[in-house]
């Protein structure tokens, strides 16, 4: 009689899982057809790195070297030589190997003005490795095709349809909702 | 620090191409989200009409070659050319029903578990994904024929031959609709032993035939999964045998014409089930194969149409066993309870007997019958899929356990209750 | 249990010992789809019964200890995830704690209340991942996709406040490299709602399948004293009937403030283990909700300061990851960075028992143990 019963609750548990597996197709699809659909990626991913050139056409980069200083797979070449018509330097050289750089974002936490930043363009895969070697014309590149960036100065950034460069509100960024509660705080204080 | 800037500068350096981003082309890409559901009944769909059509080829076949003023036969039976052709075109036929209903098992079988497991399975190879497997196919057929260098050449050539022959043999019996069978043997249920045991030998000899451990663990395990498996299928087809009297597959769907053999014999239909899902060979029983243990077991080292010839077999069971199992227990090509009212009976009264009418309408009986026994077969065969779907796999002892310590004691119950019951009843 | 003569030599080659049966020699891996990675597994089998064990490591020895000395403190954290990369975020907090008792910073509460929620949240998603690939060990497809599908949804969560998926570089000295999403807490109690609802489909496929408990049940039994002696941690310790849990012996971060007890089972085969780490998932959950109730939402998320360290200061902390014990030991030399540094990971250490447990197996039961041991091989060979 108990090898009856306990073959009738296997097969009941069986079912059971069966059950659970039949159900399953009622949660839907949960696959992205990449490259078709592309996956929406929050703007503090960092799924690569890019120089910031304002607005005007000025770089942000001041070539103070905290970003390659900082660098854990020191990947970051900067060679800059004085300014001769005034103050700071000139910047000559900016290189990031992305081959060997492990996107710990250390350089945009380091970077004290915001230049170099982390952007969402993961499709990085090439034929030939030595496009990785990215100087600073490819980081340039990146830094204009790119519609999010963040870093950890100025939050959350975007390009306007102008092309002006804006922060992102307070609803999209790190932090956000303390700061919105510091200011919900500040309004019933008065 | 970094590297040096020397070393730096001597890097070749190549400017950003405009294209370095991989622009996808947009062939075969449906922007809609295709309803899942739709694609498998779809798919199930195929495998009817495919299916469907070749056997009604095959059925109609005999009777196009005894039409009125044909050289092929001579007052109602064959001349010796027509016999030589119809047996050929038999042959072809049968090979072609096995390895479509294979192919179109194979693509329900990934949309299913493409549905159950949240993801869309083919899509992009024909609409919804619905040539994904002749791909695969041609892909087989195209790769190169290569025997490793320490495999045992012979042996190796034969043995997926040996199972995709011993899979296809099956169908030649198969009652698929009244007098539609190729070979109306009256030894049938022994052949079905017969044609199946070959397949295990083509297991075991093709695992140990390539010279690789886990080919040889994985063929022992299914020489030992097939051969134990053998005795209650076996000992489940011999209470058919004895309940029905007779081991001709036409006469025992004949008798399920109003109540299935499944009703006296649930026992013997349920063991029968368990066992032909060992010798499938598939999830909770595909030991022999087990990828994560024994890598693909006794099919390691196959590839291209030698491989395709063990997936296709193994596809082609699952049409099969299914198929056997409708013929012993649950009624053949016979609609539920024919015994009362038959819709294939009124077809059959179609127009003045002897008219043209009348023949149409036999045949269009015959035809209503096959889609009876595709329907059977085809929902066992996702019961299997379900399953397989659904279970994680025995361990060898525990397989061994089930099949001696459980499916035979009861197969030989079932065996004692056909005995009682045709004392009883007959 | 003696250790085999094998293991004390360590020769890569077994050779077969002939008898009355021949032993046949396999390796399971490097390559292999049930090592988890590049685990080698050198067996001796009597047909299909395992009488020799050796595991060989060391094929994914990335040398990150070393690696760590030439680094500054800050640049050693990137390299921890990179350890066991299926919980990366656990693997950063066992250093952070270290250094941060070394430079003296003090952690402020809404980054500890963050940390332990993140730290729990990293331990569904790596129990996630052991049920899927343990079910696929034994043969079922679907759990592995339902898994997957869950902790794509978990992952990004984390995404959207730490900016990587598995390599999230986020917990640093003195708190969190940055403050989280604003709907963060929202998120993560969202997902849970959801998932509390998901994880008894886990159970039904799993701890209460037949079939699983078929193969589970007395198979790899791992006694307590064995255990001990072995230094095993983790689930795999709690199932064999020892209490040992780090979150409450020597709890860190914000688990001083939470409630929970161990969870333990007396059996120590592999259905225990798999079932402890099934409860440490609804645990994990009930963590998470203390943590999102309790946490503060606004106040400092980082406290910074300068990682000064005197010379000749070492400290030892560890974490209870979801593998087990992550120990951390750190040697300064007063320079900018760690003089020597070095990790108890837990699945080097669980993986010592390979062995012990193998040897009289059969071979499907080697892949059951191999699978409810859980190991990542990146952390092993580190």
């Amino acid at each position: 009689m108990n090898l009856i019963t306990e073959a009738a609750k296997a097969l009941r548990d069986i079912g059971k899982g069966m059950a659970v597996v039949s159900r399953a197709a009622e949660k839907g699809k949960h696959t992205n057809l990449y490259p078709f659909e592309m996956p929406e990626i929050p703007p503090v991913s960092c799924q690569s790195l890019a120089l910031i050139i304002e607005a005007d056409g000025t770089d942000r980069c001041v070539s103070c070297l905290a970003c390659e200083k900082v660098c854990p797979s020191q990947v970051i070449t900067i060679e800059r030589t004085r300014n001769p018509e005034g103050k700071g330097f000139v910047l000559e050289r900016f290189d990031i190997d992305l081959v060997n750089c492990m996107y710990c974002a250390a350089c945009v936490e380091a970077c004290p003005v915001s230049a170099i930043v982390t952007i969402q363009d993961f499709e990085l895969s090439t034929y030939d490795l030595q496009t990785l070697k990215a100087d600073k014309a490819f980081l340039d590149e990146q830094g204009r095709r790119a519609k999010q960036w963040y870093s950890p100065k100025l939050g959350v950034e975007y390009r306007n349809e102008q092309g002006e460069i804006q922060v992102a509100p307070l609803e999209q960024q790190p932090g956000g909702e303390a700061e919105l509660l510091k200011q919900a705080d500040k309004e019933s204080d008065n | 620090m970094a590297l040096s800037s020397d070393k730096r500068s001597q890097l070749k350096r190549i400017p950003i191409p405009e294209d370095r981003h991989f622009k996808p082309q947009l062939v075969g890409y449906n922007p809609k989200t295709p309803n899942r559901l739709a694609e498998v009944l779809a798919h199930s769909l195929l495998y009817f009409v495919f299916v469907g059509l070749l056997l009604l080829i095959y059925g109609v076949l005999p009777w196009l070659f005894k039409l009125p003023g044909s050289p092929l036969a001579s007052g109602g039976s064959f001349t010796t050319t027509g016999a030589v052709l119809y047996g050929i075109l038999a042959a072809v036929l049968s090979f072609l029903v096995a390895a479509v209903a294979a192919l179109i098992l194979i693509l329900v079988l990934r949309k299913y578990l493409g549905l159950v497991q949240n993801r869309y399975g083919p899509m992009h190879n024909g609409p919804a994904g619905a040539f994904q497997t002749i791909a695969d196919a041609v892909k087989m057929v195209a790769k190169e024929d290569f025997v490793p260098g320490k495999a045992d050449a012979l042996v190796f050539t034969l043995a997926p031959l040996m199972v995709f022959v011993s899979a296809f043999l099956l169908l030649t019996i198969i009652p698929f609709a009244p007098g539609w069978v190729l070979a109306n043997l009256n030894v049938g249920l022994l052949f079905i032993v017969a044609a199946g045991t070959i397949g295990a030998y083509g297991v075991l000899v093709g695992g140990w035939s390539i010279n690789n451990k886990f080919g040889l663990l994985g063929g022992l395990r299914a020489a030992a999964q097939l051969v134990s498996y053998e005795i209650p299928l076996s000992i489940s087809l011999l209470t058919v045998a004895v309940w029905v009297g007779s081991l001709n597959l036409m006469d025992i769907v004949e008798a399920q014409k109003l109540w299935w053999t499944a009703i006296p014999l649930l026992i013997s239909a349920a063991v029968y089930l368990i066992a032909s899902l060992a010798e499938i060979k598939m999830t909770p029983f595909d030991l022999p194969e087990a990828e994560s243990e024994l890598v693909a077991g006794f099919n390691t080292e196959y590839s291209g149409m030698r491989f395709g010839f063990f997936f296709v077999a193994e596809f082609a069971e699952l049409f099969l066993l299914p198929a056997i199992a409708v013929v012993l227990f649950f009624g053949g090509y016979y609609q539920p309870l024919a015994g009362f009212w038959d819709f294939a009976d009124v077809l059959r009264g179609l127009g003045a007997e002897g008219s043209t009418l009348n023949q149409f309408g036999g045949l269009l009986a015959s035809a209503y019958g096959m889609l009876w026994f595709l329907l059977k077969t085809a929902l066992l065969s996702y019961l299997v899929i379900w399953v397989r779907a659904t279970l994680p796999r025995f361990r060898d002892d525990q397989l061994m356990e089930l099949c001696w310590k459980v499916l035979i004691p009861l197969s030989l119950i079932g065996l004692a209750v056909a005995v009682i019951l045709r004392l009883v009843f007959k | 249990m003696s250790i085999p003569a094998a293991l004390m030599t360590g020769p890569t080659v077994l050779e077969p010992v002939v008898g009355k049966t021949d032993e046949m020699i396999v390796n399971l891996g490097p390559q292999h789809p049930a090592t988890h990675g590049v685990l080698q597994i050198v067996l001796g089998v009597d047909g299909e019964r395992v009488t020799r064990a050796v595991p060989h490591i060391g094929f994914l020895h990335r040398n990150h200890e070393k690696i760590e000395e030439s680094r500054s403190y800050a640049q050693v954290i990137p390299y921890l995830d990179r350890m066991d990369y299926v919980s990366g975020l656990q693997n950063e907090l066992p250093y952070c704690l270290a250094v941060e008792d070394l430079a003296g910073l003090e952690v402020p509460e809404r980054a500890k209340y963050i940390r332990t929620a993140m730290f729990e949240f990293n331990r569904i998603i790596s129990h996630l991942v052991w049920v899927g690939t343990y079910m696929l060990d034994l043969g079922a497809i679907t759990p592995f996709l339902y898994a997957f599908r869950d902790r794509e949804m978990a992952l990004d969560i984390i995404e959207r406040t730490t900016g990587g998926r598995m390599l999230p570089n986020y917990f640093t000295f003195g708190g969190v490299r940055r403050d989280v999403h604003p709907k963060f807490w929202q998120d993560l109690l969202d997902f849970l709602d959801y998932f509390e609802k998901v994880v008894p489909e886990y159970e039904t496929l799993t701890v209460d399948a037949p079939v699983f408990q078929a193969r589970s049940v007395g198979v790899g039994l791992l006694s307590q004293e064995l255990a001990v002696n072995h230094g095993i941690s983790g689930p795999n310790l709690r199932a064999s009937g020892v209490a040992h849990d780090l979150r409450k012996d020597q709890p860190y971060d914000a688990y001083p403030e939470l409630d929970f007890s161990v969870i333990t089972r007396d059996e120590g085969d592999v259905w225990a283990r798999s079932k402890v780490r099934m409860d440490e998932i609804y645990q994990s959950i009930d963590l998470i909700r203390q943590c999102a109730e309790l946490a503060p939402r606004s106040g400092p998320y980082l406290a910074r300061g300068r990682v000064k360290i005197e010379a000749g200061e070492q400290r030892y902390r560890a974490a209870e990851i979801s593998r087990g014990q992550l120990g951390v030991y750190i040697h300064s030399d007063g320079g900018t960075g760690p003089y020597r540094s070095k990790h108890r990971s837990p699945s080097f250490v669980n993986l010592q028992i390979i062995p012990d447990l193998f040897i009289g197996q059969k071979f499907s039961d080697v892949i059951a143990i191999l699978g409810s041991i859980d190991i990542v091989l990146g952390e092993v060979d580190r």
